[in-house]
């Protein structure tokens, strides 16, 4: 794309995405949510794709349905009120339509069609912004108005998310698709401890975000976008392909790997609320998506494709080096250990 | 002279004498177990178990000898002690007497056979074994002398193991032998833990004994001694050789069950409901095999017959409360049945391994010893007046038709002694007399004196031996004094009913009528019907049903389709459903986002 339409598109999200959070007033944040999405737009419709095309009508449609119902929201709440206070959401009804609405944002059930088809018909990098940035400034505006939400409401969308990536995720080959519900069933895991330990759900997006980074950007490096391009990816990157594994485990939750600090942490916060059943169904439900990324480690690491190639390891590879990668990988791995202070800075 | 000490003394001296072709081998390395060995082991056993003997008939002493105690729990001791009463005592000569006969006759008949020391030595061990049972004076080593015999048996019975209906006969021998066994531990754990004991001295219930140990009693030598339901190992076991036969199944295995019983008589004296029970199972047996006994062909099956109706007999004298007399029966049953045994055995090999009567005929001239026994050994088994059989089996039927009991028993029995009748002479017209109709190329001869004088020995007890063990224990109750005419000769007569209807019906085969098929000689050729109904029967049923429950409930159900495979059943069918919900239509995606948020809303107001 031209540099200078880059440009422009990356500091609109940037400008976006610090109005929205750093805002007071309900039509700053209805402003900064506008500018993220018509700023992603082009981004998603960069290959003139017509799957690409239509993912982009469809995020656009409906994201700006969702952020009429902000708007709506946010003034039933200012007439009944008189303030637009954003801390001050004290209306049900508007807290109601505020959580519909974000919800839709987000991408929780029922409001997540539009996320993986929107995912697929963009470009590995877009999908990482729509994956991790876009979603920053509506969790900020439920981190803000938390207190006054609905937690039976948003246990059920959160438990319903991880049903649904999970069970969706298990029939999937493409692998933003298979992102998409990964990302939908970590949303559930956020939702569910919003209204309890806001600080929790930050940090569970947090490192979220950066395992998710370390997948996208390892996935963009093999150029993998399906299942039969990881297995024969390991010529190429081998080390890559077995960090790979390692990430897609710690998204997974298993223990010695960052990802289990955030599920851990929940589900102590949860018995602590006395909603034992609620952590147990939430966690047994996670073992859905614990089949598809397992499924994807297997098929970075430890199968051999089919086709089996004519020699071990290709001479030639494009072997520059990627420092976010390495840096977000490292991360996603080896932070368990540090959880205290995880908790604490957060 | 203290009549204790030597009757505990010589016992013990000849239970050791009986071991030591067993153990001597282990002591001096240059010494041969042979045959003539052990036959002059168990000789001297016997010259020398004549002693105590007389001792015990002289004073009249029952002693208990403690040797060691194994102490394996608290206050359950299990002590190893030897019981010298009138029955151990009376059996021990009698046994090793007629052991004695027959391995000397094994010498003869086993001569070609290429283990033959391994087969002297089972058959000393099963003797081991047996004494053992019969001197035992607690259940344990009852028990230990039980499996033991049950184990030899199997052993000897498989003796020929490349044989198919060998093999078949031991295993059925063991398995009907370990249904009996059932029985037993029942009542042992039943003795445990009612008296704290197994010594049988101290089993006396003060009043009556349950009806469960008894039962478990009555099971066990139900199987030992094949009564009917647990009797088809016994024709089975014939696959044997003949010295087996004689010494297990005829004489010493197969009493092993009515002696428990005998051991158990004070328990069981008191509970009419035992008593009743093994009048009628030993009434049923005993006529039950001496109908199938009537139309078998093999020389061999129809002395297995006559022992099975014999110890039916030895049943009924239990349920008439008469255990003394029961073991006269065993005493006197062990001499003539021996030797009718090694007399067939006599007979196969002369005619080289024939042993179909059909095929024999006129041997009286060519075998005079061999066929004068076989007469002996048959007029005994009949009752004829003063013969060995006579003292028991005659007393047998007096105190049956002089008592209180069930009638159907009674009638069953005296039919028995009738058929009992028919067989043996038929058997001894179709072997002994008659012309001929063995294969023309024959050289038989007895000439070898290990034939005949095992042979004349048990035939000079078979005549004498129930005077001489009447004469010398006294019975523990009155035996029946006055009675009818009728009453007393009911033996005889019976008796001679069946000679007349053998003689008879012996005199229509020269006549050469075509016989016709009619159902009554078919059960009796056909067992009964009883093996093959009941062996597929039960087999198949326990089959089925450990498939189905461990197979079919357990593996498949419960720890396949409940567990790994119904549980991702269910998740593709979840994911199924759930993936056809994500049809792609933006339509379809806003206006389930309106109906949602309408949903919520109401929901909520």
């Amino acid at each position: 794309m031209n540099p200078y339409a880059t440009s422009i598109m990356t500091f609109s999200l940037i400008l976006g995405t610090t109005i929205t959070i750093s805002s007071n007033h309900w039509v700053l944040a209805w402003t900064g949510l506008e500018i993220n999405t018509l700023a992603i737009i082009p981004l998603i419709a960069k290959s003139h794709h017509p799957r690409a095309v239509e993912a982009a009508t469809k995020y656009f449609l409906t994201q700006a349905a969702a952020s009429a119902l902000v708007l709506f929201s946010s003034m039933t709440n200012a007439w009944v009120t008189g303030q637009w206070d954003i801390t001050q959401m004290n209306h049900p009804t508007s807290c109601l339509l505020l959580t519909a609405a974000i919800a839709i944002k987000l991408g929780l059930v029922p409001f997540h069609f539009w996320f993986p088809e929107v995912l697929q018909g963009s470009p590995l990098m877009t999908a990482l912004l729509l994956s991790t940035l876009m979603k920053f400034p509506p969790l900020t505006l439920l981190l803000l108005t938390s207190k006054s939400l609905d937690p039976a409401l948003l246990t059920a969308m959160a438990l319903a998310s991880t049903a649904l990536g999970g069970w969706m995720g298990l029939n999937q080959t493409q692998t933003r698709k298979i992102l998409a519900f990964s990302s939908i069933s970590h949303l559930g895991w956020i939702a569910i401890i919003l209204v309890y330990s806001p600080k929790l759900a930050l940090l569970t997006f947090y490192l979220y975000t950066i395992m998710t980074s370390a997948v996208f950007l390892a996935l963009n490096k093999i150029k993998a976008l399906n299942l039969s391009m990881i297995m024969t990816s390991w010529t190429k990157t081998p080390v890559l392909n077995a960090t790979l594994m390692l990430v897609l485990l710690s998204l997974a939750g298993l223990p010695p790997l960052t990802g289990f600090m955030p599920k851990w942490l929940i589900i102590q916060e949860l018995t602590k609320q006395e909603m034992t059943p609620a952590a147990m169904a939430i966690a047994m439900l996670s073992l859905l998506s614990l089949f598809f990324y397992l499924r994807l480690a297997y098929h970075s690491t430890i199968t051999l494709p089919p086709n089996s190639s004519n020699h071990m390891k290709q001479w030639y590879t494009s072997k520059t080096p990627s420092t976010p990668t390495a840096v977000l990988a490292s991360l996603s791995i080896l932070l368990l250990p540090l959880s205290p202070m995880m908790h604490a800075i957060v | 002279m203290n009549p204790t000490l030597l009757i505990n003394s010589l016992t013990l001296l000849t239970l050791t004498i009986l071991l030591t072709p067993i153990i001597l081998p282990f002591l001096f390395k240059n010494f041969k177990n042979t045959p003539q060995v052990t036959t002059r082991a168990v000789k001297t056993a016997f010259l020398i178990s004549l002693a105590p003997t007389t001792a015990f008939i002289y004073s009249g002493v029952e002693s208990v000898a403690c040797h060691w105690e194994w102490k394996f729990i608290m206050n359950f001791k299990i002590p190893l002690s030897l019981k010298m009463d009138q029955y151990s005592m009376t059996f021990l000569p009698i046994a090793l007497f007629v052991t004695w006969s027959i391995l000397q006759f094994a010498m003869w008949y086993m001569a070609s056979e290429p283990y033959v020391t391994k087969f002297f030595t089972y058959l000393l061990t099963f003797l081991v074994a047996m004494l053992l049972l019969t001197t035992a004076n607690n259940m344990f080593l009852l028990f230990v002398g039980w499996e033991g015999v049950g184990i030899m048996s199997f052993l000897l019975i498989g003796w020929w193991q490349g044989r198919a209906d060998a093999n078949t006969a031991a295993l059925q021998a063991v398995i009907y032998n370990r249904i009996g066994d059932i029985g037993l531990i029942l009542s042992m754990a039943w003795l445990a833990s009612t008296f704290n004991t197994w010594e049988i001295q101290q089993a006396v219930h003060p009043h009556q004994t349950p009806i469960l140990p008894l039962m478990g009693l009555i099971l066990a030598a139900a199987g030992k001694s094949a009564q009917f339901g647990l009797h088809p190992w016994l024709p089975a076991a014939m696959e044997g050789p003949t010295p087996v036969s004689a010494l297990l199944h005829s004489s010493t295995m197969v009493v092993a069950g009515i002696f428990l019983l005998i051991r158990m008589h004070p328990l069981l004296a008191t509970n009419q409901t035992a008593l009743t029970a093994c009048l009628c199972l030993g009434a049923l047996s005993t006529l039950f095999a001496a109908t199938c006994a009537l139309t078998q062909n093999d020389i061999k099956k129809i002395i297995a017959f006559s022992t099975s109706s014999q110890l039916g007999l030895m049943m009924v004298t239990i349920g008439l409360n008469l255990p003394q007399l029961a073991f006269l029966h065993i005493s006197t049953h062990a001499f003539f049945k021996a030797m009718l045994f090694l007399c067939s055995g006599s007979i196969i090999h002369n005619l080289n391994g024939e042993q179909d009567i059909r095929k024999m005929g006129g041997l009286q001239k060519m075998l005079p010893v061999t066929t004068s026994c076989l007469t002996i050994g048959n007029l005994a088994l009949m009752g004829t007046p003063f013969l060995a059989g006579f003292y028991s089996k005659d007393l047998i039927i007096e105190s049956l038709n002089t008592s209180y009991l069930n009638t159907w028993a009674l009638l069953l029995t005296l039919m028995a002694t009738a058929f009992t009748a028919t067989y043996s002479i038929r058997m001894t017209i179709l072997v002994q007399a008659g012309q001929t109709r063995i294969p023309p190329m024959v050289s038989m001869n007895e000439n070898n004196p290990l034939i005949t004088a095992p042979l004349t020995r048990l035939a000079l007890g078979s005549i004498t031996a129930g005077m001489i063990i009447t004469s010398f224990i006294t019975p523990t109750k009155t035996p029946p004094m006055t009675m009818p005419l009728i009453t007393k000769t009911a033996a005889i007569l019976m008796t001679i009913l069946g000679i007349v209807l053998a003689l008879e019906l012996s005199n229509m085969t020269h006549t050469l009528t075509h016989p016709k098929p009619n159902p009554l000689m078919n059960f009796s050729s056909a067992l009964g019907y009883f093996n093959p109904l009941v062996h597929r029967f039960f087999s198949k049923n326990l089959l089925e049903k450990g498939q189905n429950i461990a197979l079919h409930l357990i593996d498949l159900s419960w720890l396949k389709k409940m567990g790994p495979e119904g549980l991702a059943e269910l998740q593709v069918a979840a994911s199924k459903a759930a993936t056809s919900m994500h049809t792609g239509l933006i339509k379809a995606y806003l206006g389930s986002f309106a109906l949602s948020i309408l949903v919520m809303i109401l929901m909520t107001h």
